[in-house]
């Protein structure tokens, strides 16, 4: 895929957004607005934003847990606003208060997220199945970390969309830390795009830093698999700025991790890097930037202030509605 | 009327409405040859596509349902045994059951997951159970447990209909009943449960295969009591009118249930009956169950699970 000017802005003010909502939510959680827990997704936001920006309205995606799918939702253009009041429990939200961080967006293809790491497999399976059953050209992107990927469901839809060769393309967030375990503790090997080797699936690893080489290895592999040509495997080598969710210690080994190592990470901070290259690239100006940056602000200001007026839900009946359809 | 055997009344079943809408898709394994003659040949009729053998991946396929349900279609999930739930209970439990209430009713899942339930052939933990409190207790799933052909087609065709997830339990010892079903397409409403014999003294509760042993127990005692039995064929949603009714006119309640005693079906119903309709009994409600242990192997599997000598003896206690 050639990228255009308009392109590259629009991954940008995706990337500027994600961050700027992810901070919010973080502020939130402190304020008692933003309900249940939070995990960010500073530092890891390229994959989600670089993979989901340049789909199809009707391409399903199954997003990772870090910032609780905010860079797929917003790259894949849905409404922070929709999702971030049913976080905060308000009957605005996109499950009228009933799914807290379970995000559900039917029209624009984010069907569901669980809580258990690792089920997004099977579920991904599922729909890609539909996909290549009703022939609409849909393609399925499940997003996942390192941690997940630990998981036996991954073998069992693996292996499956491989043997039939179903539209699915697996991103792997690797961000070389599941909650408190490094990944040299969770796998013998180097790059997890060797999982998809055994099933015969294509693998690329790709600097998950850099949002634009996400959006061309996920964007290639998306094609294909809507030619038909089955599942492939993109590993995005990306890097997790905090603890895994707030509160929680940012240990490993029951140790804290090496501030140095911390800063080293944060030299390579996904916004900041597009933001230089964009720059010198002369696609941006720095006011230009800064607007974009502006905007988003004004975006969380305007969502918060929704969230702020809506109420909570306050009708049991809903309860029933929702368990059982007619 | 025609008759059929009870594993013929599910393939007939799954065969009508494959035929009647395109939607409808079996997956599981090893479906095409089918490993209790319920799914055999349909494959003939309606090729691969549609009749999906799948690799040995419970998780995977329990994935199928409910990922394909999202999208329109009414896949049909047979897990082959229910004592394999376990391997996919996250697709099943929370999933399935779980994510339209979670999406604030966004969505349907019209999903079947069927698999056989029973003991009684020595097969052991693993291929012998019977859990329907594990299902009862996952609100959002709905369970049907069909005790005769008949049923077996008419309740299969109501759960792939449905438009939510819906587990289907046939019983292994069942399979080879013969029993009338009609040609024509009918569909049991689910909720409504059947008198199977008339009674006046004692109300018997037997799901399933319990229900065989209910009727030959009041068979046996005829001449002592008059005995009701009641197949609730499906326990979520339960017919409990239908058994209150019953329990107002005899005022003696036994129920059955071949799932582990502890927190199961018959434990339920007693508290949900007591809660209705305490004045009406007239001695405490016995259940017969399996005793609390895992399903051992071999012979000794008649220590653990219900026998007929025990379902005779709960209507003698209660009459006592």
């Amino acid at each position: 895929m050639k990228f255009e000017k308009e392109d590259l802005v629009k991954l940008y003010r995706n990337l500027v957004r994600t961050r700027a909502f992810d901070e919010a939510a973080v502020r939130w959680l402190a304020q008692g607005k933003l309900l249940a827990f939070y995990h960010p997704a500073q530092g890891g936001e390229a994959p989600g934003v670089g993979g989901c920006t340049f789909l199809r309205d009707d391409d399903i995606v199954y997003p990772h847990l870090r910032g609780h799918g905010l860079p797929h939702m917003i790259g894949k253009g849905i409404s922070p606003k929709l999702y971030l009041a049913e976080h905060c429990g308000k009957a605005t939200g996109a499950a009228g208060g009933m799914g807290g961080f379970h995000s559900v967006f039917p029209e624009k293809g984010a069907l569901g997220a669980g809580g258990t790491i690792g089920s997004c497999f099977p579920v991904s399976v599922g729909w890609a199945l539909a996909a290549k059953k009703n022939g609409r050209g849909q393609v399925v992107v499940c997003f996942f970390g390192d941690g997940s990927a630990n998981r036996g469901t991954w073998h069992e839809a693996a292996n499956m969309a491989a043997l039939w060769k179903l539209p699915v393309v697996w991103v792997c967030e690797n961000n070389g830390v599941a909650q408190f375990v490094p990944i040299e503790d969770a796998y013998p090997l180097e790059d997890l795009s060797n999982l998809a080797s055994a099933f015969g699936m294509p693998a690329v690893v790709v600097d998950g830093q850099d949002v634009m080489a996400v959006a061309e290895a996920v964007t290639a592999a998306v094609e294909r698999a809507r030619e038909g040509k089955g599942p492939s495997f993109v590993e995005c080598k990306t890097a997790r700025f905090g603890p895994h969710g707030i509160g929680n210690p940012d240990k490993v080994h029951g140790k804290d991790r090496d501030p140095r190592q911390i800063e080293e990470l944060k030299r390579r901070d996904p916004v900041a890097l597009f933001r230089s290259r964009l720059l010198e690239q002369g696609v941006l100006t720095e006011e230009d930037a800064e607007r974009i940056s502006r905007e988003a602000e004004a975006e969380v200001a305007e969502t918060e202030a929704f969230i702020d007026q809506s109420p909570f839900p306050d009708d049991p009946g809903m309860l029933d509605r929702a368990l059982y359809a007619e | 009327m025609r008759e059929l055997m009870y594993l013929q009344a599910i393939n007939e079943a799954l065969a009508e409405e494959l035929e009647r809408d395109e939607k409808v898709f079996l997956i599981g394994e090893g479906v095409q040859t089918g490993t209790f003659g319920t799914t055999t040949g349909l494959v003939d009729r309606f090729g691969p596509e549609r009749i999906m053998d799948s690799p040995l991946s419970e998780t995977a396929i329990a994935g199928v349902a409910v990922g394909a349900s999202m999208l329109g279609y009414r896949p049909v999930a047979d897990l082959m045994f229910a004592d394999f739930m376990y391997v996919c209970a996250d697709e099943i439990f929370l999933k399935a059951a779980q994510w339209r209430f979670m999406h604030g009713g966004l969505q349907t899942l019209p999903c079947v997951f069927m698999a056989n339930i029973g003991a009684y052939r020595k097969l052991g933990n693993e291929h012998s159970q019977c859990p329907f409190s594990l299902v009862l207790r996952s609100p959002g799933l709905k369970l049907a447990a069909p005790s005769d052909p008949y049923d077996a087609k008419g309740l299969l065709k109501t759960a792939i209909r449905d438009n939510n997830p819906v587990v289907y339990f046939f019983h292994k010892g069942l399979l080879g009943m013969s029993g009338p079903v009609p040609e024509e397409d009918y569909t049991i409403p689910f909720g409504q449960a059947v008198v199977r014999r008339e009674g006046d003294d004692v109300t018997v509760v037997a799901p399933s295969f319990m229900g065989f042993w209910a009727i030959a127990a009041a068979e046996e005692l005829k001449d002592r009591f008059s005995v009701e039995v009641i197949d609730p064929r499906t326990l979520e949603p339960l017919d409990l009118d239908t058994i209150l009714v019953s329990v107002r006119k005899t005022g003696h309640l036994v129920i059955l249930d071949e799932d582990t005693e502890r927190c199961g079906f018959a434990a339920e119903l007693a508290m949900q009956v007591m809660e209705k309709a305490f004045d009406d009994l007239d001695a405490p409600i016995k259940r017969v169950c399996a005793a609390n242990y895992p399903i051992p192997g071999g012979v000794m599997e008649k220590y653990v699970i219900p026998q007929p000598e025990q379902v005779m003896a709960a209507i003698e206690e209660v009459m006592a």
